[in-house]
């Protein structure tokens, strides 16, 4: 299998981010022929096609289409989630700066089938370029009647605003998100079934539907195609049907976005990358930092899909792959990923508040070459408080990579808190290290 | 700990309401118009109103330009000031230097060297991370991952950015920075106002 270029087939091609160019490469066909549609028909379409959430939970996305209420009654929202936080991740960044019209033909087809009155776009603040090549679309689509009154005939009034974030990685969580949105703190709200669904109170209190940005740039082609055409891709696979935009970084010769169908080993998507750089394959994170990881022989029969990879002990996650070579010490990344969540967790529950940040103590103190004896039971100890017992997802992103990298290396930690050194004892491993660390690596 | 502290400590008080000044200009204030009609409520145009002010008060959110923020949009300093805390590309500790350069350090970056990236910023700058230079040209901050991993180690100044980096890189970017006069932490709040308007709310 090689790429398949569904989503970021014209991604190359300047003209594809203006109007005339994408109606000249098939734009807005999606949307003709769901004009033509009933509403629940769009929405069965997209059930057909079994497209699932690209933002990391891989939610079937036509239960929440089909959960906002069907006799209008009051304003419906639709947000496009472009906060894109994830470590690892970079794929709706270049969504919305290449294929800036897949993302509003997708949301306007989401109004379309849900009634929205307005649609917000939460991109992250620092993305300024995606932002910019958004607004000129937006602006264009406006001007030539796709956003707007009565876009295109179909009696649909759909405003569509960009909001940007000012850095927060916690407001890229749904319902930390709306906080954001609707200007407070990005603190994250009861979810159900203690509060009701997005769909029926979002935000404003009034039904919303939230997706990703891959999400909606997908329900073009499958609205273009038909769901029928859209299962075919991924057939081989349990339940992942489709193609998915992976982030490819850290040590692999060409590091970039590369959208392959679901089913495909990820060892082929190693070699799109280009293949290790630096040193042969030690471990990956296939999913987004969140994501527990693999070692190199969970890697060779790995394959990207939902279940599959859960089944191989990781997650699809947001497609934030990163292949890490020999050199690579598993303390010291594992550190770097308990410093993220520590930094970034919003503090409103106490797991991940007080958990990660003594997470991220333990883990520097190993690093530093003081690790007590008992830190390896600390750390797995901690993480079993932290999952299932904080209030949003991001107390559990940040356990599992830190019992994932123990149950993968528990050598290499050992062998960090009793000697107070790296097992990686390469110039490589020491390059990487920050300058405090560099002790426990040997120089050239 | 005590460091927050101290922070806090040394933060001017927020102006008692009659010695409010207010500093936006017209356009700022046809930009809050503007934004105003985006949203159902006054409330959610919060954030993007602290973008402008960070404009307006030359990339610093003061006490005063938080104070300007929320009497403009009816809400009380408290509240303002508890969300611009909370986001991180707000600059609410102290004025930053003219241009802001930002060393991401997390995963990817740190797997392809950026703490030594970091390293000698520092060393050229003779300043640590978090810490404005004497001149008031640079700060330099490090940051989490800006999504960019596929050009690690990057940096990020004003609204670009910049990678995979080499330390001759650096060299010629703080050559390049220290001539430009405008100040790229103000260039990327008006871009961040910008791209909220649609240009026929855009001032001319
Ligand atoms: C801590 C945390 C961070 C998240 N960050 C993002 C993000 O940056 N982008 C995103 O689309 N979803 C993110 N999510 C998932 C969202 O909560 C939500 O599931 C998603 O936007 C739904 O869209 P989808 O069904 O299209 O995937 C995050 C979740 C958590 C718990
Ligand atoms: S798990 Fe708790 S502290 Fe962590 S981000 Fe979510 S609500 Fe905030
Ligand atoms: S880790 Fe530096 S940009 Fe993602």
């Amino acid at each position: 299998m090689a790429e398949y270029k569904l989503l970021l087939e014209h991604s190359h091609e300047p003209e594809f981010r203006t109007l005339h160019g994408y109606l000249a490469r098939g734009g807005y066909a999606a949307l003709n022929r769901a004009k033509g549609m009933e509403r629940q028909a769009i929405i069965d379409e997209v059930k057909t096609s079994g497209l699932r959430g690209r933002g990391g939970a891989g939610f079937p996305t036509w239960i929440k289409w089909n959960g906002i209420e069907k006799e209008k009654t009051r304003p419906h929202y639709l947000i496009c989630n472009a906060d894109e936080g994830e470590p690892g991740t970079f794929k709706d960044k270049q969504l919305m700066e290449t294929t800036p019209f897949l993302v509003i033909e997708g949301m306007t087809i989401a109004a379309l089938a849900t009634q929205a009155d307005a649609g917000y776009i939460y991109i992250r603040g620092e993305f300024v370029d995606a932002a910019k090549s958004l607004r000129a679309a937006i602006d264009e689509a406006y001007a030539h009647g796709y956003l707007g009154q009565n876009i295109l005939g179909t009696g649909l009034n759909f405003d569509l605003y960009i909001h940007m974030g000012a850095g927060s990685y916690e407001c890229g969580e749904e319902s930390a998100l709306m906080s954001s949105l609707m200007g407070e703190r990005g603190m994250p709200r009861l979810k159900f079934p203690h509060a009701p669904l997005p769909t029926v109170a979002g935000v404003w209190d009034q039904p919303t539907i939230i997706n990703n940005v891959e999400t909606y740039a997908a329900a073009v082609p499958i609205l273009a195609k038909g769901g029928e055409w859209y299962v075919t891709l991924g057939a081989n696979t349990k339940n992942s049907r489709g193609t998915k935009i992976f982030s490819v970084s850290a040590h692999v010769n060409k590091p970039g976005n590369y959208e392959i169908e679901f089913g495909t080993p990820l060892m082929e998507l190693l070699d799109l990358a280009g293949g290790m750089k630096g040193g042969a394959l030690k471990a990956c994170v296939p999913g987004g930092s969140s994501v527990p990881m693999l070692n190199a022989e969970d890697c060779q029969n790995a394959i990207l899909a939902y279940e599959e990879l859960w089944e191989t002990g990781s997650m699809v996650g947001s497609g934030g792959c990163m292949f890490l070579n020999e050199h690579t010490c598993i303390v010291s990344y594992t550190w770097r990923t308990a410093q993220f969540y520590a930094m970034e967790s919003c503090g409103k529950c106490t797991p991940c508040r007080e958990g990660t940040k003594w997470m991220l103590q333990i883990l520097e103190r190993i690093l530093r070459g003081n690790g007590q004896p008992g830190d390896m039971d600390l750390l797995m100890e901690i993480t079993k408080q932290i999952d299932g017992r904080s209030f949003c997802g991001l107390g559990d992103a940040a356990a599992w990579p830190v019992a994932g990298a123990i149950k993968k290396f528990p050598e290499e930690f050992e062998y960090f808190i009793k000697n107070g050194r790296s097992m990686v004892d390469t110039p490589e491993a020491r390059a990487m290290a920050p300058r405090w660390a560099q002790r426990a690596f040997s120089a050239v | 700990m005590s460091e927050l502290i101290q922070l806090g400590a040394q933060r001017p008080k927020a102006p008692a309401p009659d010695q409010l000044e207010l500093r936006f200009s017209d356009k700022a204030i046809a930009e809050l118009d503007a934004l105003r009609t985006h949203y159902p409520t006054e409330k959610a145009c919060i954030l993007p109103g602290l973008w402008i002010a960070q404009r307006e008060y030359d990339g610093y959110l003061s006490p005063a330009a938080i104070a300007e923020v929320a009497h403009r949009l009816h809400r009380s300093y408290a509240e303002v000031e508890g969300v611009a805390t909370f986001y991180s590309m707000y600059t609410t500790a102290h004025q930053p230097g003219r241009h802001m350069i930002e060393v991401c350090t997390c995963l990817s970056c740190h797997m392809c060297g950026a703490y030594r990236i970091a390293d000698y910023l520092e060393a050229k700058l003779g300043v640590k991370l978090g810490e404005t230079t004497p001149d008031g040209v640079f700060t330099i901050h490090e940051v989490e991952c800006l999504d960019a991993c596929d050009r690690a180690p990057v940096l990020q100044v004003g609204d670009q950015y910049v990678g995979p980096v080499t330390e001759a890189d650096i060299d010629a970017l703080l050559d390049r920075l220290r001539n430009e006069d405008s100040s790229a932490v103000v260039q990327l709040a008006d871009s961040i106002v910008q791209v909220h308007l649609r240009d026929t709310e855009r001032a001319k």
